[in-house]
């Protein structure tokens, strides 16, 4: 299962990547979430295709690491494929049984659409590929800071993620754990019947939800114990500092998007 | 043989760039009947080892022989479940594999699953627990109403339930206290000497289980770097410290006794009372010869 899920875990490479100051990362990925918005031709998806692969190359983690990560989402982008099939008719007739047909308009809208997801979450498995979740923390409360006055509580939402963030592979370490107990005493979810397989994961929902509770109390606790209050003034381990080498990935990222959005208009 | 590793290698997320070794080029041969102590530092690959033995986790490289079935690298392995009717497995922290609504129900998992008639798994889910010292009266309540030490030996008692010819346990004596853990490592012999059952248990308190284990395997940095009985342990203590070990006491004192009187390839008596009665035997020849000269 850990094996299988990618997203939300850093794969440290040392690349220079890696050593940005998370805020850029996360503009960045704002920016790419334009972008793929914005790429509605097959021109358009191409720039963003070798735009993506020179990003992915520069973090030193293989393209195919990338790809996995989107690989829990493939029934999803197929979903996605076959309603566009459905729902754009034009173009000509590619398939037609009775007085249903398959128009190429919509193949090809289904086909954009379902590469356009698989770049989207591919590419931003790059922000948690090479930031760690503290450091992606950090980031997102740097860049909500400023908009404290509006009312929103960067520093809660920030707590609120991170611990979500950590939470994520702990619950599924417990899943596991349970699972191999499972397994070790004769229900082995690979050899189990459909059927069987549903109803051992649900048994799994109880100790699970409870396990997640109890580590939140303990988080809590011991948080507290450490002189941890919301609102009251901290220093910075590590200060978050921008250098030029953000402004030049940033800027990277603006220029793309305006390609992206030229393509679109021409 | 029991069990039998073959120049086995596990390798954790072996395809990605998160590969981990935990164990490499293991040779162990452990016989039937035994009961077998293995320690190590943590992150010696200790775990990995123990889940190797029931088909959890697959070599990466080399084979792992366990009664008549072969779980080889590389090739589709058999259908596991016959394995594990005969090999019981209990993890670490046990007390988070509980997961059923009664306890009783989750005792009888295991032998229900294995194809325990129901009145027969629940007659194994009681002597189970009273193997493990546990009242009756908890088979209704949740997993979850019980206290740590009490859920801990539930997860024991849920492998014992099964009755398998292996028992492998992963550190069951942490977070229990002295008196159970003296309980648990009598009750375990008890399952070898008067069952035949073969016994593996990983532990972090070597001076408690020493009376008791018949062999010793010693893992250091994914390797099993001894393997043998107590007396080859004895004599070479001088090794554990460099894997992270400190040399028990009860070794000490018997290579202290040793070294005073002169005593050479002897079976070392490494509990207290064992070793009293060696030294009034010992106190008392002397006494005998000091007699004779005067």
């Amino acid at each position: 299962m850990h094996e299988k899920l990618l997203i939300g875990r850093l794969i440290d490479t040392g690349s220079p990547v890696h050593r940005l100051d998370p805020r850029a990362k996360l503009t960045a990925m704002l920016l790419y979430a334009v972008m793929v918005v914005c790429a509605r031709s097959w021109l358009a998806l191409l720039c963003l295709m070798v735009f993506s692969v020179l990003m992915m190359a520069l973090t030193r983690i293989p393209v195919r690491t990338y790809l996995k990560a989107a690989k829990p989402l493939r029934f999803l982008m197929l979903f996605i494929l076959i309603v566009q099939c459905f729902a754009v008719k034009g173009g000509s007739v590619l398939v037609a049984v009775g007085s249903w047909h398959l128009d190429s308009a919509g193949l090809e809208a289904g086909a954009i659409a379902a590469l356009r997801m698989v770049l989207l979450v591919s590419f931003t498995a790059l922000l948690t590929f090479t930031t760690s979740p503290g450091q992606l923390n950090q980031g997102l409360e740097g860049m909500l800071k400023p908009l404290e006055w509006t009312g929103i509580p960067a520093e809660r939402l920030s707590l609120m993620t991170g611990i979500a963030l950590r939470f994520i592979p702990a619950i599924l370490d417990e899943a596991q754990t349970i699972l191999k107990a499972q397994a070790s005493r004769g229900a082995d979810l690979r050899e189990l019947p459909w059927k069987e397989k549903a109803r051992m994961l649900t048994a799994l929902l109880v100790p699970v939800t409870v396990g997640a509770f109890r580590r939140a109390e303990d988080l809590t606790a011991s948080m507290e114990s450490r002189g941890y209050r919301i609102g009251a003034p901290r220093t910075r381990y590590r200060p978050l500092v921008w250098g030029q080498g953000e402004s030049w990935f940033v800027a990277a990222f603006v220029l793309m998007c305006l390609v992206i959005v030229w393509i679109g208009f021409y | 043989m029991a069990i039998q590793l073959e120049h086995v290698s596990y390798t954790y997320d072996a395809r990605s760039l998160l590969r981990q070794t935990a164990l490499q080029d293991v040779n162990l041969e452990l016989a039937e009947g035994l009961l077998t102590g293995i320690a190590g530092s943590s992150g010696s690959g200790k775990s990995t080892l123990l889940q190797l033995l029931n088909g959890i986790l697959l070599p990466t490289e080399g084979a792992v022989r366990v009664l008549d079935m072969t779980l080889a690298a590389g090739k589709k392995p058999p259908k596991l479940a016959p394995l594990r009717r005969r090999v019981g497995l209990v993890f670490q922290f046990p007390e988070q594999q509980l997961f059923a609504e009664t306890l009783e129900k989750d005792l009888m998992f295991g032998p229900v699953n294995f194809g325990a008639a129901p009145e027969d798994a629940a007659a194994r889910a009681r002597k189970a627990l009273k193997q493990m010292g546990l009242s009756e009266g908890l088979l209704s309540r949740h997993p979850l109403q019980l206290s740590g030490g009490q859920r801990r030996k539930a997860a024991i008692a849920s492998v014992l339930a099964m009755d398998p010819d292996i028992l492998v346990l992963d550190e069951p004596g942490a977070t229990l206290d002295q008196i159970s853990r003296m309980e648990l490592t009598s009750l375990l012999h008890y399952l070898c000497r008067e069952e035949g059952k073969t016994i593996i248990v990983v532990t972090h308190h070597i001076d408690e289980l020493l009376p008791y284990a018949d062999r010793w395997v010693i893992m250091h940095e994914g390797r099993a770097v001894f393997h043998g009985t107590r007396r080859g342990l004895v004599d070479e203590a001088e090794r554990l410290p460099g894997c992270g070990l400190s040399i028990p006491q009860p070794i000490r004192c018997w290579r202290e006794l040793e070294a005073a009187y002169g005593l050479q390839a002897e079976e070392p008596c490494l509990s207290p009372s064992a070793l009293a009665d060696r030294m009034v035997r010992l106190a008392s020849a002397a006494a005998g010869k000091e007699r004779v000269y005067a």
